[in-house]
């Protein structure tokens, strides 16, 4: 009960906590004009002190009548009224001539310091005057700085109300603050970036959540139709009855497969979770060899030219992310057409380059085509290539690497795809566990969607123009076997430096 | 009842249009939404089976050109995404059922059924003409209590016939409402069907020939 309690009233104060600053701001603007307020009339009373000082009073001498003249004893001056209260030095100030006057005519003569005491007494009422203005100042400038505050902070409530009406349902929803762009404008213009952000996450959140809940609903659909189909066919026969389980079979390996797809695309999404040295040529190879008798089957060339190019990486990510590649350059093909392997090995890392024929791809289609379940629009036929996963999760596994995907049209049709890992010394230098943990967080933080991060980069190859190299077919590189071996040895000497 | 299915997943999408057609329904197939309405263009159907997350174009906006282009058809959203907000959505874009996968055929048939009888003018589940009796829900055709067993073809012929109330019904439209696409519209299937029907149907005879435009419901009432 207390804890409830507790939270209530730590919600009662959360609604309303500009008044805490707005009485903060308005005391501290009455704090600090009595403060200043008291440092002037300090340095104004003791300059008018000084001044005093520095300045003789005037005396005024005068001589008493005899009744009310003094004795004196020893010729000692006797001094009287305001002399002798304040201002006993000051007899050393007075003209010798005066003061031979009162030594001499003792008792005789009275002396009256008029300007001096005047200047006192108009000084100490001027302090307590001014003091009593202050204090009434000081309160009137505390009110006015209540105002003020609550003007100047009004932006800041209407950006708190309105931020706290923002929730899942109505990310759409923008500040969209008026006024001066000062810096609450810019607090509030970073606050609708931050939404923009967050809408455009969840946007790509719900449609894959949408897609992926449509592509495993929709085989399960035709798995029950098909059954259903059969078993209220009045003329159903043994051989209808295996036709239809043959392919309710058909159906669920695909589900099988999806499941697989979506498990993939989310342990690649996650991150890595081991590194090793992984020789890209080798893997390439041994997928090229798997993928022949496809490729003859579909009366496919399969080119390869594989120089040994070492990088550092989750060996089944990497493998994964070829076959795919390989996958989609076969499927989405042409008759007779032909699919062209690179791995080639450089300085800045390793390079895995593949380009096939087949029908032409619109730019502007690509970035689509890297987003989960997006495929090209399909034949007529209804025939369904892939569930539209393989390019993402390439993108994903591109992602996790640190690899950088660049892809475009092919220049005869198709895709030429084209993958950059990092330099394997500079991930070696990361092999740390913190570091390569960090590293995975951050390539996580940069990718709001999925692929995101791969999409930025074709993105700007995009814009940057084609390759030159485009319209050249691929041949197999021709580089030194000297120089990939060099890269090898860094490899290999890398995570123990580190 | 002519019906347009438009389904990305090719095995769904025959198994679909295989039971329809058992129920005697036209059945053609779509795979993409820009497909369904290039057919839907050409055809009058009664009922389109759409499915929302289409290739090409999606089929929320094929929902939306059906209903701006002043379509008839009703509109049968198919759709992964059960929730209330989704059908809600889905009604709101202009369809008029909607269905949640994984569904069960028997209930995509029936709504099918009562969706054809509101495209329509408004027709009773159960057509009647003197002692022939057509249960369209039921599937059953009796004359004088007496069931009679129909081939599909043959029953919604006669579906088409009693549901014009005697109006003559042509060649042409029988061939559209009853047949698919799969059908060569230059035979002379529809002259087969009804001289079957009109055999089966036994006597006093109760479907005419209305020469040379088509047929109608006649005689005994």
């Amino acid at each position: 009960m207390s804890a409830a309690a507790a939270v209530v009233s730590l919600a009662g104060r959360m609604r309303r906590p500009q008044t805490t600053v707005r009485w903060r701001l308005a005391l501290l603007y009455g704090a600090l004009f009595l403060f200043s307020g008291a440092v002037l009339l300090t340095v104004t009373y003791v300059l008018v002190e000084h001044a005093a000082t520095a300045t003789p009073p005037r005396t005024f001498v005068s001589r008493l009548p005899p009744t009310q003249r003094l004795s004196s004893a020893g010729g000692a001056p006797v001094f009287g009224g305001v002399v002798r209260t304040k201002r006993s030095s000051v007899l050393a100030q007075l003209p010798p001539r005066v003061v031979q006057a009162l030594r001499s005519t003792a008792g005789q003569y009275a002396i009256r310091f008029v300007g001096d005491t005047q200047r006192l007494s108009d000084l100490h009422q001027l302090i307590v005057e001014s003091s009593v203005a202050l204090a009434i100042m000081a309160i009137i400038s505390a009110g006015l700085g209540w105002l003020v505050a609550g003007r100047v902070l009004r932006p800041l409530r209407t950006m708190t109300a309105a931020t706290q009406q923002i929730s899942e349902a109505n990310l759409h929803e923008r500040l969209a603050l008026g006024g001066p762009r000062d810096e609450l404008r810019q607090l509030a213009d970073t606050i609708d970036g931050l939404l923009a952000r967050l809408e455009a996450a969840f946007e790509a959140q719900r449609r894959f959540v949408a897609n992926a809940s449509h592509e495993l609903r929709t085989p399960l659909t035709a798995a029950r139709a098909l059954l259903e189909m059969v078993i209220t066919d009045p003329r159903a026969t043994v051989d209808t009855f295996r036709a239809t389980c043959r392919q309710v079979l058909e159906e669920s390996e695909e589900q099988e497969q999806l499941i697989d797809s979506l498990l993939t695309l989310a342990r690649s999404e996650r991150g890595i979770d081991g590194r090793e040295a992984v020789d890209l040529a080798a893997a390439t190879d041994a997928a090229v060899r798997s993928r022949r008798a496809e490729a003859a089957e579909r009366g496919l060339e399969l080119h390869a030219g594989l120089t040994p190019a070492p990088l550092w990486g989750d060996r089944r990510l990497v493998e994964r992310l070829i076959v795919n590649l390989l996958d989609n350059a076969l499927r989405h093909n042409i008759a007779a057409g032909h699919v062209h392997v690179t791995v080639a090995a450089a300085a800045d890392g390793a390079t895995l380059r593949v380009v096939n024929t087949g029908t032409p791809v619109p730019a502007d289609e690509i970035d689509r085509l890297l987003a989960p379940f997006q495929r090209l629009a399909p034949d007529r036929t209804g025939s369904r290539q892939g569930f539209g996963l393989g390019l993402s999760i390439v993108a994903a596994i591109a992602a996790a690497h640190g690899a950088a995907l660049d892809v475009r049209p092919g220049s005869q049709g198709g895709l030429d795809v084209r993958v950059q890992f990092p330099s394997a010394p500079a991930l070696g230098a990361g092999a740390g566990t913190g570091l390569r943990e960090r590293a995975a967080g951050e390539e996580r933080a940069q990718r709001p969607g999925l692929a995101a991060h791969a999409q930025r980069a074709v993105g700007a190859d995009l814009q940057a123009g084609p390759h030159g190299d485009v319209d050249r077919p691929v041949l197999p590189a021709g580089d030194p076997p000297d120089r990939p071996l060099d890269v090898a040895g860094d490899v290999e000497r890398a995570p123990q430096q580190s | 009842m002519r019906v347009l299915v438009v389904e990305d997943h090719a095995r769904l999408a025959a198994t679909v249009a295989t039971v329809l057609r058992r129920e005697g329904m036209a059945v053609d197939v779509a795979y993409d939404g820009r497909e369904a309405l290039d057919r839907a263009a050409v055809t009058t159907y009664d009922v389109v089976v759409l499915d929302r997350d289409l290739p090409g174009v999606h089929g929320d906006d094929v929902c939306r050109s059906l209903v701006s282009a002043g379509s008839r058809s009703g509109v049968l959203m198919l759709t992964a995404a059960g929730t209330l907000d989704d059908r809600v959505q889905g009604l709101e874009i202009g369809a008029d059922d909607y269905l949640s996968k994984p569904f069960h055929l028997v209930e995509l048939v029936a709504r099918i059924r009562a969706l054809a009888r509101r495209s329509g003018p408004a027709l009773p589940p159960v057509l009647v003409h003197g002692d022939l009796e057509l249960d369209s829900a039921r599937r059953v055709v009796t004359r004088g209590e007496q069931p009679i067993a129909l081939s599909p073809k043959e029953f919604a012929v006669l579906e088409l016939l009693l549901g014009a109330r005697g109006t003559v019904v042509s060649t042409e439209q029988i061939l559209e409402r009853a047949w698919d696409d799969a059908t060569d519209p230059f035979t002379n299937t529809v002259r087969m069907t009804v001289s079957r029907l009109r055999a089966k149907l036994g006597d006093p005879p109760v479907v005419e020939t209305v020469s040379p435009v088509g047929y109608r419901i006649g005689g005994s009432s």
